[in-house]
């Protein structure tokens, strides 16, 4: 019960897991920062999930700078190549 | 190198990483093949603007990544409704303690992308959000998170872009946390 008053006096659950999108990308506000603070002393819930939302974060830097879908074959190359080739008339 | 010589090995060269990016970001591969032909079609119509500052890879990414913005404003004209009512319940707490499962990663955590079966499961994960969701996310990891970059070219609110981060990584962790984690 008390936890809940909390939540919704400072700030819900479902606001603070944006907020710390916001803070992972550096474009928190010094309010929203301080009042995220607050609620992380106070959930363990959102504490365990901000530990989780590291892991991730981490995990897809590594994914998806990878900037290659392997689905692609030369075949597939080779046709975009001719379909350009011919609209520009080269 | 006459212009159509230049547009010709830049044809033979190119074609093959930038039809990986796109059909990378757009998920779909009928798609790509649209997309990078848009791209050529775009650098042959704007070559003058090319002044070999920069890698032509580079000026042609560049090209891509503007043209995948496009693609994603049209089919995507308004704002998405984004619910979290699958996460919280009507007072924004968490609706289970699922979020509260112990991964138990910290030392494992690099070796973690090595793992063939967990990049599969994560591969499938992100595959499974909705494209309107995957196609910010991936522009802003590739983009080095750069947020506003990635709102102004998708024209999508910064809040919005926060959202759908927020719903997305959400999806992500529930997804590995069944798939992976708690399925040891």
């Amino acid at each position: 019960m008390l936890r809940k008053f909390i939540h919704i006096l400072f700030l819900p659950c479902s606001k603070a897991t944006m907020l710390m999108e916001k803070r992972n990308a550096k474009a928190i506000s010094q309010k929203e920062d301080w009042q995220l603070s607050m609620h992380m002393k106070i959930c363990k819930w959102c504490r365990a999930y901000e530990e989780k939302l590291k892991i991730l974060d981490d995990i897809l830097k590594r994914k998806l700078s990878q900037k290659e879908n392997t689905e692609i074959n030369e075949s597939d190359i080779q046709g975009v190549k001719n379909k350009v080739l011919e609209k520009l008339n080269l | 190198m006459t212009k159509n010589e230049v547009l010709k090995s830049w044809v033979e060269q190119y074609s093959g990483p930038l039809l990986k990016r796109a059909a990378y970001l757009l998920s779909d591969k009928v798609e790509a093949e649209d997309l990078v032909q848009e791209v050529f079609l775009a650098a042959y119509s704007s070559y003058d603007s090319f002044e070999g500052k920069s890698q032509p890879l580079t000026w042609l990414t560049a090209i891509l990544n503007r043209k995948a913005a496009d693609f994603y404003r049209k089919k995507y004209k308004s704002d998405p409704e984004i619910r979290l009512d699958h996460f919280f319940d009507e007072t924004g707490s968490w609706k289970n303690d699922g979020v509260l499962n112990d991964w138990n990663v910290s030392e494992k955590e690099p070796e973690l992308l090595d793992n063939k079966d967990f990049s599969k499961i994560l591969e499938d994960c992100i595959e499974d959000l909705p494209s309107r969701w995957k196609i910010p996310l991936k522009m802003y990891y590739l983009q080095e998170k750069k947020a506003p970059e990635v709102s102004q070219e998708l024209k999508i609110s910064a809040t919005n872009l926060w959202k759908i981060l927020q719903r997305s990584r959400m999806q992500l962790r529930e997804c590995l946390d069944i798939n992976w984690f708690t399925n040891l």
